[in-house]
């Protein structure tokens, strides 16, 4: 009989284990929630006291200092900071500035602040923090500090309202609500604690200097963030919001689907776009799908036969089918593109002259510059690891070889055909395929960057050069903020300068899709500010 | 050689291993085609903020410039910044690497409170069913992915029976409603000191699937081990002496018996610690463990190469000094092997 102690011994060890187990889930198990749901655990946690929500988020957090972040961490910021200006797909919102004008021109910009906003320090939001928060970043010039580019000068007129004086006319209000590089700090607090390099220190240790409606309780990059709410918002709360906001670091795809699918996050996007019709069905989930502000490009190299003939170009883009790409990369989470600004942005024109799949039309462009029956070959890159970009490559090589096109696809990593598009654009790849989303939504961000004429190639990887668009979008840029409609003109124009020279094809732009557990309601993705989920506005169920 | 000599030696072979490592790893890291600068800066970066950036990383300098630079500021105990987080690489190495040495450690221990057992108990049971069982369970802790043993773990214990956690090291409630004060960084360790019972329950049973998925390895490796040195000293005349006298066969097979067969499946330990350190890579993504392996993986994806030397760095010294250590007790039991 001694001899099966050992044996004994391995099973008390599992049983243990299990035992274990089960004490440590009975706690936290109700009977108020069907037993079938691994979510039972969660969904008790979100009842009692405190209140929490996590956003599962698929990659690290980097640098916390509003002044020069220009990554991941645009997902803290608008809830522990704001702007004077809120952005909407409807329209420009007051945040911290209550209203706004500017003279006739629009160089000159005027904001009346709301009155008693608090800092988490206790500190009163001035006109003071404003100027100090806008000239620090521009003083740092990192990050998103481009922004500001038009402002000559800021001038505190009193406690409660700040004058821009700018260079050239431009839409300040649309500048002061971006997602990067707008968000207003506590100067008290910060001046007092040395010079920008160990300020930007002490922020990036996970301390904050916002008036935003959640602090920083607990800053763990790789792992997870916490936000705390601020008692003392200016915008109050309510009992059924969240007093705890988490933001979980989970970068595997498919564990961030089962951990939504449990309720051990309640908020998850990313997740493989294959999967979502199934989690559409689950009971536990709601699916919510918004257009986003990204757009794929295939930029087209202009300068390099036989890319450099307009009806070469003109031909490729008639070759590509539009839709079947978006229903077999996108499953449907998208829309084909209609030019080059993604749906619901100023500058997005549905009715726009755009190619549809025409191979026959592709064929006889083709015969009239020249290459009846193809023959030549094209070098094309895409970013190694992103799947939607290897299937539209594979997409086009197969479409373009019935034009006799011999492709060569090259995945390469980011830095590395972006370095090679920028080396020499007669040795560069002939199709550079990669996507655009604004800093803050203007299509100036998309027209300037990518079409405009540049003296150092930048973003500017098809090469394309054209006088008459460069005049037409500075020229729309510069009346964006005081007469819209004139703007929205020059915009078309340009945009239908850009059809005709084709020196990129327009693939589409993919929807947000967000998958929420069913715990948690009022999410609403707002492309102004990609990633980001405004914790103020949920609400537990 | 006397073992003080033997020791000094092996010292500065270590040395010499971990060194040629990092030049290695330095120069192939740097030939890869990419570019930090522009990583560094972020999404649209301006071609001015890329000079910026080249400049403030020594991008722009010479790369024997630059290796010299890393070699002297890891002196110093520096690995430079990570390019993807901007935050030093020692600092995320030291909370991952105490993250995979709880989870080693964990993974090790199952290891051993199952495998030595088993393996005393299959020598035992020679060619009996339980013999054959242990067998074909070592053979699957061996040959099996980690990874599908992993998912199957969690399908069975998360999905179905709902027993344990998917993933993580605690739940981030329980640690807000409970705060940790970290000591040594091993929750398990700093929640049982600081007595807050709840962080302790709540991540213990989160290191169980983790810790399960990597113990197969070293459990089989284990049992297989104490089983055949088992089975070879039970032969031996002062065993059967021991039963002709009639002795208690617990006290033979665990007393005497083990003790002589227990250092060879030691030294095994000891090289399985090595490996699971590599088994660690798979096992952290699949349970989301904030470890030097997610680490270590996501910083290859992103090309961050500063993160990617610090971990192996790291990883290496580990290496050499597990199988150093392992050398110089095999030496100091078995003076025979220094010659």
């Amino acid at each position: 009989m001694r001899k099966l102690l050992s044996v004994g011994f391995v099973i008390a060890l599992i049983l243990a284990i299990a035992i274990s187990g089960c004490a440590g889930t009975n706690k936290t198990t109700e009977p108020s929630t069907p037993p079938s749901e691994g979510a039972k655990e969660e969904t008790k946690k979100v009842e009692s006291k405190p209140n929490v929500v996590i956003y599962g988020y698929v990659s690290e957090m980097t640098t916390l200092d509003p002044s020069t972040e220009f990554s991941n961490s645009i997902i803290i910021l608008p809830n522990v900071y704001e702007c004077l200006v809120k952005y909407t797909p409807e329209g420009l919102k007051p945040w911290l500035a209550t209203s706004w004008e500017s003279n006739e021109d629009g160089t000159e910009w005027i904001f009346h602040l709301r009155k008693g906003v608090k800092f988490h320090s206790g500190n009163e939001l001035t006109a003071e923090d404003v100027k100090w928060s806008i000239e620090r970043t521009v003083r740092m010039g990192l990050g998103a500090s481009f922004i500001w580019d038009p402002v000559e000068s800021i001038e505190v007129v009193d406690d409660y309202t700040i004058k821009f004086k700018l260079k050239y006319p431009a839409n300040l209000p649309l500048i002061a609500s971006s997602s990067y590089g707008a968000y207003i700090m506590d100067s008290k607090l910060l001046s007092k604690i040395g010079d920008d390099e160990t300020i930007a220190d002490y922020l990036n240790k996970g301390h904050d200097a916002g008036s935003g409606p959640y602090t920083i309780e607990k800053y763990e990059p790789k792992t997870e963030v916490v936000l705390k709410k601020f008692d003392e918002y200016w915008g109050g709360w309510s009992d059924d919001q969240f007093d705890i906001a988490i933001i979980k670091i989970v970068p595997d795809a498919s564990l961030r689907e089962q951990m939504v699918a449990s309720g051990e996050i309640h908020i998850a996007r990313d997740l493989p776009l294959d999967d979502i019709p199934k989690l559409q069905q689950d009971p536990n989930v709601v699916v919510k799908q918004k257009s986003s502000y990204q757009e794929l490009y295939a930029m087209l190299n202009t300068r390099k036969p036989p890319l450099d003939n307009k009806l070469v170009r003109q031909a490729l883009s008639y070759a590509v089918p539009y839709e079947d790409i978006v229903k077999y990369v996108l499953h449907d989470y998208g829309k084909a593109a209609k030019g080059p600004i993604p749906p619901g942005m100023l500058g997005y024109f549905e009715d726009l002259k755009t190619y549809t799949y025409d191979p026959e039309k592709a064929k006889e462009l083709l015969e009239q510059a020249g290459y009846p029956n193809g023959g030549f070959k094209l070098v094309l890159t895409y970013t190694n690891g992103d799947e939607a970009e290897a299937k539209v490559a594979e997409i086009l090589k197969a479409e373009w070889g019935k034009l006799g096109i011999d492709v060569e696809i090259r995945p390469m990593n980011w830095e590395q055909q972006w370095a090679l598009a920028k080396s020499d654009p007669m040795k560069a790849q002939d199709v550079f395929i990669f996507y655009w989303w604004p800093t803050y939504p203007t299509p100036y961000d998309f027209l300037f960057s990518m079409f405009h004429s540049e003296d150092e190639i930048n973003f500017n990887l098809a090469y394309y050069s054209n006088p008459e668009f460069d005049e037409l979008i500075d020229k729309a840029v510069a009346l964006e903020g005081t007469n819209i409609e004139k703007a929205k003109d020059l915009y078309r124009k340009a945009e239908e300068i850009l059809m005709e020279d084709a020196p990129a094809i327009f693939l589409y732009s993919p929807d947000d899709v967000y998958v929420i557990h069913k715990s948690v309601k009022g999410f609403e993705a707002n492309p102004g500010y990609p990633q980001v989920v405004f914790f103020y506005d949920l609400r537990a169920t | 050689m006397r073992y003080r000599d033997y020791v000094i030696y092996r010292l500065i072979l270590a040395v010499f291993v971990i060194f040629g490592v990092i030049t290695v790893v330095f120069f192939i890291s740097r030939m890869i085609p990419s570019d930090p600068a522009a990583l560094w800066v972020g999404a649209h970066p301006t071609p001015e903020a890329i000079e910026k950036a080249r400049k403030e990383l020594h991008l722009d300098e010479p790369l024997l410039n630059q290796y010299l630079y890393y070699i002297s500021s890891l002196l110093n105990g520096d690995l430079g910044v990570s390019i993807r987080t901007h935050n030093p690489v020692v600092d995320d190495i030291k909370s991952a690497f105490t993250a995979t040495l709880e989870l080693i450690l964990f993974a090790e221990l199952l290891a051993l409170i199952v495998g030595i057992p088993l393996g005393v108990y299959s020598a035992v049971k020679k060619d009996s069913w339980v013999d054959n069982f242990s067998r074909i369970f070592a053979i699957s802790g061996v040959s099996l992915p980690t990874f599908w043993f992993g998912i199957i773990l969690q399908l069975a214990f998360f999905k179905y029976l709902q027993l344990l956690p998917l993933a993580g090291r605690v739940d981030s409630v329980i640690l807000l409603e409970h705060p940790l004060e970290i000591i040594t960084g091993l929750y398990l360790v700093d929640s049982l000191i600081t007595g807050n019972i709840p962080v302790f329950v709540n991540a213990l049973h989160h290191i169980i699937l983790p810790a399960l998925t990597l113990a197969m390895y070293p459990v089989g490796l284990i049992t297989r081990q104490v089983r055949s040195m088992m089975v070879e000293v039970l032969q031996e005349n002062y065993i059967k002496t021991a039963f002709a006298y009639g002795l208690p066969s617990r006290k033979i097979y665990f007393k005497y018996a083990l003790k002589n067969a227990i250092a060879p499946a030691l030294i095994t330990v000891g090289l399985s610690v090595a490996y699971t350190l590599t088994g660690a890579f798979l096992t952290e993504i699949i349970f989301n463990w904030p470890g030097l392996g997610r680490y270590a993986a996501y910083s290859i994806l992103s090309m961050d190469y500063p993160a990617v030397l610090g971990v192996t760095i790291v990883a290496a010294t580990t290496y050499v000094i597990v199988n150093l250590v392992v050398d110089l007790i095999q030496v100091y039991l078995d003076p025979r092997i220094k010659l």
